[in-house]
C-alpha cells in the first residue's frame, strides 16, 4: 500500500511537469499547425540561462526562473515571426522548420557551452518524510511552482479576452477572424506562451537534473506522448495525458525499468494514433 | 536509350575511381554517399506520397541486425543473408502499412516515429538477440560469389551498385505509369480515386519498396562498421534523410543523390568539429526552407531555364 502511494506521488510530481511542456506544445499545433520539435530547446535555453545567471553570476534563482520563462517567451514570438510564419497550413514543412530550428539551437548551446554535463547548486535540500513515504523537498517546490503556473494558464486562456480568442483560432480560424481575431498577433503569441512554459519547465527542473546541450530532447519526447494521448491540440487532454504519462512511467519504471516504461508508452500512443488520432479527449 | 548511355559511361567512370585517383579517404566516403543515396532515395518515394515516415531509421537498423544475425548465428551465406533481411523489412512494411497509411500528414510522421522508437528500445532491450547498448561486434565482412570483400574499394563497388540500383529503380518508377499514380496521390487523391484507381494499394506498393530499399542500405552500413548499434538507427535517420531531399531538391530522384552528395562528405571532413558541423546543417536547412524550397535541383533547372530563355531572346 505505502509502496503504491510512493508510485502515484512520484508519478504525480513528474506529471506536472510533462503537463507544463505539454501545454505549450499543443498549443502552438492548435494554434498554427505546428508539430514543434524545437520545444525540447525551449527547454535547455532556460536551463541554461539558469546556469549561467545563477550559477555564474550568482542571481537569485527565483528571480531568474521567472526573467528565463519570460525571455523564452520573447524569444519564441521572435522565431514564429522569423521562420514559423510561412509555413502555417503547410504542416510538413513547418515540421521539417522545426526540426532545423531544433538542429541549430543544440549546436549554438553546444559551441557556447560545450558538452560536459552542468549543475547549478540545488535552492532547496532535503526531503519531506510524510509517513512511510520519502519525497524530496526541491521536487515538492517544483510541482508546486508548476501547479501555480499551470492556474494562471488556465486563467488566462478561460477568463480573458486574449484567451478566448486563442480558444477560438483552435477551433477554427477563418471563422474566428471573422470575429475581427487577427491571426497575425494570436499566431506569435501562441508561440510565445508556449515557449514560455517550456521555459519554466526547464528553470524549474535545471537544478535537478545535470544540464547539456542535448537535455531538451528527453522532455520533448515526453511533452510528445502526453500532447497524443490527449489529443494534439487540446489543452485538457494536455493535462489528462500529462497525469496518465507520469502514473505509467512511475509504475513501470519502479516495477520492470525506464526502457520497458518508454516502450510501454509508445506502444499506447501507436495504438491512439491508429484508433483515435484525435486523442482520448476528442469530442 | 541515350540517357541511359550517359549514367553507363558515369557510372563506369565512378567504378574505377578508386583504384586510380582516390585517397582511402576519399574512398571511405564513396562508400557512406553510396549508402546514403540509397537512403535518401527510400525517403524520396515517401516524400513523393506525401507520407514522411520517421519509422526509415529503424527500417535501416533493422536490415543492418537482420543480415548480420543471419550470418553470424544461422551462417548463412552474405547474399542470401542481405536479400533475406531487406525482405523481411519489406515484409514487415506491408504487414504494417496496411495500418498505418491510413493515417496522415503529421499524424503518420508521429505514428511512424513512435513505432520506429519500439523497435529501437526493442534492440536495447532484448539483449540476448541484438547485444543491448553495446550492440553487436564482430560483423562479418560480406561476400559475392566466394570472394570475401573485406577491403574498402570492395565496399565502394558494393556500394556504388546498390546506389545505383536504387537510382534506377526510383527512377523507373517514376517514368511509368505508376509513378504518374504515386505522385497523384500527394496531389489530388480523391480525383484518382474517382478515375476508379485503389489509391491504398499503391500507397502501400510505395512504403514496401522504400522500407526494402532502406533494409538494404543498412544492411550495407552494419558490414561496412563491422558494428551494429541502436544508436545508429533512432530519430535523426530519417532527420537526415528527409533534410538531403530538401536540400537536394525533393521533385526529382537526382535531388536526393545531390542531397547525399552534400550533405554525406560534411561529418567525414569536419569529423572534430562535430558541433560546426551540426550548426551549418542547421543553418543552410533553414535557408532552404525559406528561400529555396525546390532544393538545389530546383536551382539548377532555374539556372537552366534562364539560361534557355536568353539564348531565345537573342
Amino acid at each position: 500500500m505505502e509502496f503504491a502511494l510512493q508510485i502515484v506521488v512520484n508519478g504525480l510530481m513528474s506529471s506536472l511537469v510533462y503537463i507544463l511542456m505539454a501545454l505549450g506544445f499543443t498549443l502552438i499545433f492548435g494554434i498554427m499547425r505546428v508539430v514543434n520539435f524545437a520545444h525540447g530547446e525551449m527547454y535547455m535555453i532556460a536551463a541554461f540561462l539558469v546556469y549561467a545567471l545563477v550559477g555564474s553570476l550568482g542571481w537569485n534563482y527565483y528571480l531568474v526562473v521567472v526573467l528565463s520563462a519570460l525571455a523564452l517567451g520573447v524569444f519564441g514570438a521572435i522565431l514564429e515571426r522569423a521562420l514559423f510564419r510561412p509555413f502555417v497550413g503547410r504542416e510538413l514543412q513547418g515540421m521539417i522548420m522545426a526540426l532545423a530550428v531544433s538542429i541549430t539551437l543544440q549546436a549554438v548551446a553546444f559551441i557556447l557551452f560545450g558538452p560536459n554535463d552542468l549543475s547549478v547548486p540545488r535552492p532547496i535540500t532535503g526531503v519531506f518524510d510524510v509517513g512511510p513515504m520519502v519525497i524530496p523537498r526541491d521536487r515538492v517546490a517544483v510541482g508546486a511552482s508548476a501547479l501555480v503556473v499551470l492556474l494562471a494558464f488556465y486563467v488566462f486562456m478561460r477568463y480573458t479576452k486574449t484567451g478566448l480568442a486563442m480558444r477560438a483560432v483552435v477551433q477554427d480560424e477563418d471563422i474566428a477572424s471573422i470575429y475581427g481575431v487577427r491571426p497575425k498577433i494570436i499566431h506569435p503569441l501562441a508561440f510565445g506562451i508556449g515557449a514560455m512554459l517550456a521555459g519554466f519547465a526547464g528553470a524549474l527542473m535545471a537544478p535537478i537534473y545535470t544540464i547539456h546541450p542535448y537535455m531538451g530532447a528527453q522532455p520533448m519526447l515526453k511533452a510528445f506522448i502526453v500532447v497524443i494521448l490527449g489529443g494534439l491540440g487540446s489543452v485538457p487532454g494536455a493535462v489528462l495525458g500529462g497525469i496518465i504519462l507520469g502514473l505509467l512511467e512511475s509504475l513501470f519504471a519502479t516495477l520492470v525499468n525506464t526502457t520497458v516504461a518508454t516502450m510501454v508508452c509508445f506502444g499506447i500512443v501507436v495504438l491512439i494514433l491508429l484508433f483515435k488520432p484525435t486523442g482520448l479527449l476528442a469530442r | 536509350m541515350k540517357f541511359v548511355w550517359k549514367y553507363v559511361v558515369i557510372l563506369a567512370l565512378l567504378a574505377v575511381a578508386p583504384f586510380f585517383v582516390l585517397p582511402p579517404f576519399l574512398t571511405h566516403i564513396g562508400v557512406m554517399i553510396g549508402i546514403y543515396t540509397t537512403l535518401a532515395l527510400s525517403m524520396n518515394l515517401m516524400l513523393r506520397i506525401g507520407q514522411i515516415s520517421f519509422a526509415h531509421g529503424a527500417f535501416m537498423g533493422l536490415g543492418a541486425y537482420g543480415s548480420a544475425l543471419m550470418m553470424m548465428r544461422l551462417d548463412l551465406p552474405f547474399t542470401v543473408a542481405f536479400l533475406a533481411a531487406a525482405l523481411g523489412v519489406a515484409l514487415l512494411a506491408l504487414l504494417v502499412g496496411s495500418l498505418f497509411l491510413r493515417i496522415r500528414g503529421v499524424y503518420f510522421v508521429l505514428l511512424t516515429f513512435a513505432f520506429g522508437e519500439i523497435i529501437v528500445l526493442t534492440f536495447i532491450e532484448w539483449v540476448s538477440l541484438f547485444g543491448g547498448s553495446g550492440g553487436l561486434p564482430g560483423v562479418p565482412p560480406p561476400s559475392l560469389f566466394g570472394y570475401a570483400i573485406g577491403s574498402r574499394e570492395g565496399f565502394y563497388l558494393l556500394s556504388l551498385g546498390l546506389a545505383a540500383f536504387a537510382f534506377a529503380l526510383v527512377r523507373t518508377i517514376y517514368g511509368t505509369e505508376l509513378g504518374a499514380v504515386i505522385t497523384s496521390l500527394d496531389e489530388d487523391e480523391a480525383l484518382t480515386r474517382s478515375l476508379g484507381i485503389d489509391s491504398r494499394r499503391y500507397r502501400l506498393l510505395t512504403f514496401c519498396v522504400s522500407a526494402f530499399l532502406a533494409g538494404m542500405g543498412g544492411a550495407l552500413y552494419g558490414h561496412y562498421l563491422t558494428l551494429v548499434t541502436p544508436e545508429d538507427y533512432g530519430f535523426w535517420v530519417p532527420v537526415n534523410l528527409v533534410m538531403m531531399n530538401v536540400i537536394g531538391g525533393i521533385a526529382q530522384p537526382i535531388g536526393a543523390v545531390l542531397g547525399a552528395l552534400l550533405l554525406v562528405p560534411l561529418p567525414e571532413l569536419l569529423r572534430d568539429a562535430k558541433q560546426y558541423q551540426m550548426l551549418l546543417y542547421g543553418i543552410v536547412l533553414i535557408l532552404f526552407l525559406l528561400f529555396m524550397p525546390d532544393g538545389m535541383h530546383g536551382l539548377f533547372s532555374k539556372l537552366k531555364g534562364h539560361l534557355a530563355r536568353r539564348e531565345l531572346s537573342r
